[in-house]
């Protein structure tokens, strides 16, 4: 991989800067190299690897704000660039206009990365693919997945002295198996590419999948539930879009309570950005340090996510979890950690008795908002939880479900937690969860 | 263009491609948002760059770079091929291509209002105007408006002779007021859920969704819905409006008819599809009211162009042919294998990403009904609008799909407004319940801006012809 070096990003952000003239503009540069191997029937199927650089522009003044940003490393690329946000921000509307962020003692660190995982090459991705395959071929299946390495720089400045600057690296490997009637799944994420273990993933597929076959139908109805860190990371990512961010309580629609135990005590959940396992990463899209914020303590509802926006309608100071600014979506969590418990996972077995342990959850979308109701499917291993022991094998289910409800229910806690990444690439660092009952409904 | 096209192709092929194509794009983005009476975002995006794709050694390789001259074409051009010999490490059957026609053109989107035209402040007045009409409904808290228009200038050229050269231009607005009370919160938009409606056109497509007049209709409904009683339970008639019948065909018949979740190709992320080839031509998908089509050639949709993303030409194709099951969406490496030609549907986000099968603009086709007559000859049944909540399992077969707004219909009439709506079924089974499909006066092409497939993801832009139709014993419930 071949990125400019951090000097030059920030050179090109100062010299916008500098062009700008103004007091208030900010800059964000950011440059991915990123290259991804997938694979299908135990072959590479598509195998792809992109350079691009994005830079961002936030121009303020008389009451207006206006944005521009550029992908590609065009000709004359700043010219463009000011020309545009500043037709933008002469044309919007006056009005209330968050002040940009002052420097604060944050450092830029301790930030997810790791020097190899950004040299990995198109053969070290295909000698993953070759491992996963092997193992999923030698047991009769088939392998499906991808790996993925990538290496991003980040550059945020603003004219009153934000200067920041990180190099991240994530990588990930994920599989799924299918065997004549049933599939697996296993998938890891790290900064570190050599912390993948390919056989491993291949492994905790090709086991679930074994186990996997010929699953028969279940009547629908409320069971006990053994979530695997896969699982429970759907709820988690849900959970805190529904209602962690202050813009939510701001408008009314968070299901938040603060000072209120709406949640089992053996719940805590924070967003930690600084948390080592949770891919860390030490500011937001403003600059901002992102501090560590606990939003659900012992199952009581604590604090809210800030960026300067909602920071500035409560007096309060930004918590730096701000999406690139201005928008209307409002502070984001993208390193949430749950509290890990006491329990083995044949101690969660043991614990629900009798019910289901769901490998992976599908498809999940809100249905209420306000009462965190979400629905989804099940996947790649729904297996019948018997004497406290994993038992024969479930076609897949759809459940609608409460997560606060859920969380309510919560009779066990993993003692080891895993690192997922949702559909939004953000991190969870997450434990199994017991859950007391859980609707599924077709 | 051209030139750096060629320059890729040459590059490919001295490096040992046997086959090479070549996708230069430049794309702008305009978005304008206006929430609670001030404005939120008025924004530019601009993008270029090269995407150039190989076959090695009988397997693919792709590389992308956002920067356009020699140097970087010459390293990217190497780095897909080197990529494509570490696929053939992992590959048994080297990678074949349906043939097709060699493809020379232009084509451009027309429209009679180049919205980059348009000033901004002929757009933030219009903005203005839709939020203060939300705003003047007492009880709605929270109100936005946005515009959102999109110019894609992109040339496609490959080793086999192909060179077709398209500018893509999209224009998109929507409305969302939201009311709460203790214990809900609830939206209503206009035209379409998910931020916006979109069409393949310029700026008159704006005009014609009458966002300001639309907009004190909206804010009333969405603070009538706060006390609006829960829809009923059971197993009742269900009438779809056009937009939440354009989503129920998105989901539950254009995914499933993608030839490269057939093959297994998405199984590691978006999944696989109950529609096995063996069943083309005798599967019953629906009842004879039944017919969806994919077709690129359609004014307006957000599926229209002159050629995909691997030059093969815009077309139409059945799918389901009045409840039949027909054919599927290709591309030219998934047809090969079946003996099939590309049906066209090879798109890709931009040029940082790999063309995959993509939905084109998938039609549910006008029937002979209309809204009026289903409801008349409703005896207790629902009439939903616009899509809220949706989810379906990685085969395309289990679905549960919530809307903003319902209406309990008795005895032939619309009785009451009702609230949190959702329905649930199996895509044949629902299908084949579809007993009406209102006809073309009430059959709108409708934009889908959120359609997500792929490692590293890709959102596409897809259109959906649809109009108002109607199932009979649909499990019927309410959320929450």
């Amino acid at each position: 991989m071949g990125l400019s070096p951090p000097d030059d990003l920030a050179a090109l952000a100062d010299s916008i800067l500098e062009r700008v003239g103004r007091d208030r503009a900010e800059v964000v540069v950011v440059e991915h190299d990123r290259a991804l191997t997938r694979f299908a029937r135990n072959q590479i199927h598509q195998n792809v690897a992109e350079r691009s650089r994005r830079v961002r522009l936030r121009l303020m003044g008389d009451e207006q704000v206006g944005v521009a940003e550029i992908r590609g490393d065009m000709e004359g690329l700043e010219d463009r660039l000011i020309a545009s946000a500043e037709a933008a921000r002469r044309l919007a509307p006056p009005g209330e206009v968050t002040p940009l962020p002052r420097p604060d003692a944050g450092s830029d660190g301790p930030v997810a990365h790791t020097a190899a995982t950004a040299e990995c090459t198109p053969e070290w991705r295909a000698e993953q693919a070759a491992a996963v395959a092997s193992v999923a071929a030698g047991a009769g299946f088939e392998a499906f997945g991808a790996c993925e390495t990538s290496l991003t720089h980040t550059v945020v400045v603003n004219s009153l002295g934000v200067r920041r600057h990180a190099e991240s690296t994530s990588a990930s490997l994920l599989c799924v198996t299918r065997g004549e009637s049933g599939w697996g799944y296993a998938a890891r994420h790290h900064h570190d590419a050599g912390r993948l273990d390919a056989e491993a993933v291949a492994a905790e597929s090709v086991e679930t999948c074994g186990r996997n076959q010929e699953a028969e139908a279940l009547e629908p109805g409320a069971y006990a539930v053994v979530l695997s860190p896969y699982a429970v990371a759907d709820l988690v990512g849900h959970l805190a879009d529904l209602g962690f961010s202050a813009l939510a309580r701001q408008e009314h629609r968070s299901f938040m309570r603060p000072g209120e135990r709406l949640m089992s005590e053996l719940v805590s959940i924070a967003d930690d950005a600084s948390h080592p396992a949770a891919m860390p990463f030490p500011f937001d899209d403003e600059g901002v340090s992102t501090r560590s914020v606990t939003c659900i303590e012992e199952g009581v509802c604590a604090s809210f996510l800030h960026d300067s926006a909602t920071a500035l309608r409560e007096d309060l100071p930004s918590t730096g979890h701000a999406l690139p600014m201005p928008n209307t979506y409002g502070p984001w969590a993208r390193h949430l950690v749950v509290a890990a418990g006491t329990s083995s996972p044949d101690e969660l077995l043991a614990e629900c008795g009798r019910g289901l342990y769901v490998t992976r959850f599908w498809y999940v979308r809100d249905v209420h908002p306000l009462r965190t109701v979400i629905t989804g499917m099940t996947r790649d291993g729904t297996f019948l939880i018997e004497g406290g022991r994993l038992g024969r094998p479930v076609r897949d289910l759809r459940f609608t479900q409460s997560i606060v409800d859920a969380l309510a229910d919560v009779r066990a806690v993993g003692r080891e937690r895993s690192i997922e990444l949702d559909e939004g690439e953000r991190a969870l660092l997450v434990p199994p969860l017991c859950i007391g009952s859980f609707a599924f409904t077709s | 263009m051209k030139d750096i096209a060629e320059l890729a192709l040459d590059i490919a092929a001295s490096s040992g491609a046997a086959y090479a194509d070549c996708r230069v794009v430049q794309r702008g983005v305009q978005a304008l948002t206006v929430k609670n009476g001030s404005f939120a975002e008025v924004s530019s995006f601009e993008d270029e760059g090269v995407g150039i794709r190989v076959i090695v050694d009988g397997a693919w390789g792709f590389a992308s770079v956002g920067r356009v001259d020699a140097d970087s074409l010459e390293e990217a051009a190497r780095d897909a091929c080197r990529i494509a010999r570490a696929s053939s490490r992992l590959r048994r059957h080297p990678v074949r291509l349906a043939a097709t026609p060699v493809a020379v053109g232009v084509y451009a989107t027309p429209m009679e209002r180049d919205p980059f035209e348009v000033s901004l402040e002929e757009k933030m007045d219009l903005l203005i105007r839709a939020d203060e009409g939300m705003a003047s409904v007492p009880g709605v808290t929270t109100h936005e408006a946005s515009l959102e228009f999109v110019r894609e200038h992109r040339f496609f050229a490959s080793s086999e002779g192909s060179e077709v050269e398209q500018v893509i231009v999209e224009s998109g607005g929507g409305l969302d007021a939201t009311a709460t009370s203790a214990d809900e919160v609830q939206t209503r938009s206009f035209p379409n859920s998910f931020g916006r409606h979109q069409l393949c056109a310029g700026y008159e497509a704006i005009e014609a969704m009458d966002l300001a007049a639309n907009a004190e209709r909206i804010g009333a409904e969405a603070v009538a819905l706060l006390s609006a009683p829960p829809c009923p339970t059971g197993r009742l008639t269900l009438i779809l409006d056009g937009t939440q019948a354009a989503l129920q065909v998105h989901e539950s018949c254009g995914h499933p008819t993608e030839l490269d979740r057939v093959r297994g190709d998405e199984a590691a992320f978006a999944g696989t599809s109950f529609l096995t080839p063996d069943l083309v031509g005798r599967f019953r998908y629906g009842s004879e009211q039944v017919s969806i089509t994919a077709d690129a050639t359609i004014p307006g949709g957000l599926g229209t162009y002159g050629w995909d993303d691997e030059g093969v030409g815009a077309q139409r194709t059945v799918l389901v042919d009045h409840g039949l099951f027909r054919a599927y969406m290709s591309s030219r490496e998934t047809a090969a294998d079946y003996g099939w030609s590309s049906s066209g549907a090879m798109r890709a986000e931009s040029w940082n990403r790999i063309p995959l099968i993509r939905m084109t603009n998938v039609n549910l086709e006008p029937g002979e009904s209309s809204l009026e007559e289903m409801i008349a000859t409703t005896a207790h049944g629902v009439y939903l609008e616009t899509n809220r909540s949706w989810s379906i399992d990685d085969r395309r077969l289990n679905f549960q799909f919530g809307t903003q707004n319902g209406w309990e219909i008795r005895d032939g009439r619309r009785v009451g407004l009702v609230r949190n709506a959702l329905y649930a079924g199996r895509t044949p089974d629902f299908w084949r319940s579809c007993d009406a499909v209102a006809g073309p006066s009430e059959w709108r092409v409708w934009g889908t801006v959120n359609c997500g497939k792929g490692q590293p993801g890709q959102v596409i832009h897809v259109g959906h012809g649809a109009a108002p139709c109607r199932f009979r014993g649909v499990a019927v419930t309410a959320a929450g």
